[in-house]
């Protein structure tokens, strides 16, 4: 639950943002943004559907690749003994 | 390795190292990326890095997993919770559930989530039910259920809250005077929504040096450079290696919602204890929310209640006292298709990262580099 993934914002309606990160989208809360300006193509990183702090394209990407290299690491089911 | 995750690790191979400095991180998501990186291989012999505290899932009470369970066999609640928390088990007589996930096998409606958004889009679905949120978590989920409830929740959404802060057990752990470590390497978003500040209390009480860091091995390795710098030259300070995303006073936003929110509480760590000022309750006037005050849990007599299960040392590995692999269930009885302790369940916990990373030999004595 505590992995951050960096998204960015394609279509803002109040505190809510439609994201999309490696072609996925999902609904984000930007409530926890309220003090900041928010737009599309902005990058964000989204804890447990919320958006906590904005963030750069370089940044995003590179924690993208990370994940990347992560998922290819792990085995996304429980594997046994 | 990157270029620049390769240029710290030359830095870090030049210096003069002590014989042995042991650098504690309190975050799964840290423990993860060291782990798939094989820092701990790259790294001199020197240098150990301890997997600490850095699991909601597996501190949660287990007092808070059995309610939950309770909630959805007894009361007819829709319950709700991270998909985490559904395998992560109780210490109940044989032949009764033993986790959510076996809770719903029995009939519980019990449903994973991935979001506080879900919560209230399934309470809003389901007027007719009462739902509830076992949410726990650190500050970085903490937050989000904060702003969930600020923002307005259905008046049949409830939360079973086990919140949890993740400064105030390093600190149980430095004044105990058993800290098995000599630095710290602080979690990166949990500094982001709370600041950085947080984490003075390390360098400022205790003279350990301490660096924050992101989740890539070039800001691991350049906090890990960092805290060794500090402890050679004997002039610990608190270095921000994920200037990224983390600020100065954190995100305004959310610890204001925290504030107003939740009050600080002194809460029980499973398998650990009560610590000072390190869980979150619902403030007073947010009682209404209040799963434990809606559904009165009856007194029950448990064996065991608290504990963590039989044989396990889930509270050595998240105290940093023990490698996953030196307690006597890990890929023995304890492997993540049968796990035993919640260390082994959770995508955070230490076990459940080491075995994925390959790491299947239990007890070896020399762990550190097997990682």
């Amino acid at each position: 639950m505590c992995l951050g993934i960096p998204m960015q914002v394609r279509e803002v309606d109040g505190f809510m943002a439609r994201c999309e990160a490696k072609g996925v989208e999902r609904q984000v809360s930007l409530f926890l943004l309220q003090e900041e300006t928010v737009l599309p193509d902005d990058y964000v990183m989204v804890h447990v559907g919320y958006a906590i702090q904005k963030m750069t394209e370089t940044d995003a990407r590179s924690a993208w690749e990370l994940y990347d290299q992560m998922l290819a690491a792990s085995p996304p089911e429980p594997e046994g003994a | 390795m990157t270029v620049s995750a390769r240029s710290w690790l030359e830095r870090i191979r030049a210096l003069n190292l002590p014989e042995r400095i042991r650098i504690l991180n309190v975050c799964g998501g840290h423990e993860r990326a060291i782990t798939q990186a094989g820092l701990r291989t790259a790294l001199p012999n020197q240098v150990e890095l301890i997997p600490g505290p850095g699991c909601p899932v597996c501190v949660c009470p287990e007092e808070d997993v059995y309610e939950a369970m309770r909630l959805a066999l007894d009361e007819d609640v829709l319950l709700v919770a991270f998909g985490d928390m559904l395998r992560v088990p109780v210490n109940v007589a044989k032949g009764e559930p033993r986790c959510l996930e076996q809770a719903r096998a029995a009939g519980g409606d019990i449903r994973p989530i991935a979001s506080p958004l879900e919560a209230v889009a399934i309470a809003q679905r389901h007027p007719r039910r009462q739902v509830v949120f076992f949410a726990a978590g650190f500050e970085t989920t903490s937050a989000p259920v904060a702003a969930m409830m600020a923002a307005g929740v259905p008046g049949n959404l409830s939360i079973l809250l086990s919140g949890r802060r993740t400064w105030p057990a390093v600190a149980m752990l430095l004044d105990s005077g058993e800290a098995r470590f000599d630095a710290l390497i602080a979690p990166g978003h949990v500094a982001t929504v709370m600041g950085p500040e947080e984490w003075s209390f390390v360098v400022d009480r205790h003279a350990m040096p301490a660096a924050i860091a992101g989740f890539n091995p070039e800001s691991l390795l350049a906090a890990t450079y960092s805290v060794l710098r500090q402890s050679m030259e004997g002039r610990p300070f608190l270095d921000n290696c994920y200037p990224e995303l983390v600020r100065p006073g954190g995100n305004p936003t959310a610890r204001r919602q925290l504030d107003r929110v939740f009050r600080v509480i002194d809460a029980n760590w499973r398998g650990i204890g009560e610590i000072t000022a390190s869980g979150y309750g619902l403030s007073p006037d947010r009682a209404a929310s209040d799963a434990r005050l809606r559904f009165p849990a009856p007194p029950v007599s448990r064996r065991r209640a608290g504990e963590m299960p039989p044989g396990c040392d889930c509270a050595g590995v998240v105290l940093g006292r023990i490698y996953p692999n030196e307690c006597a269930l890990y890929g023995r009885a304890c492997t993540p298709r049968k796990p035993i302790g919640p260390c082994m369940v959770s995508d955070e916990g230490a076990c459940r990262i080491w075995w994925a990373a390959g790491l299947r030999e239990p007890h070896e004595h020399c762990a550190r580099k097997q990682a």
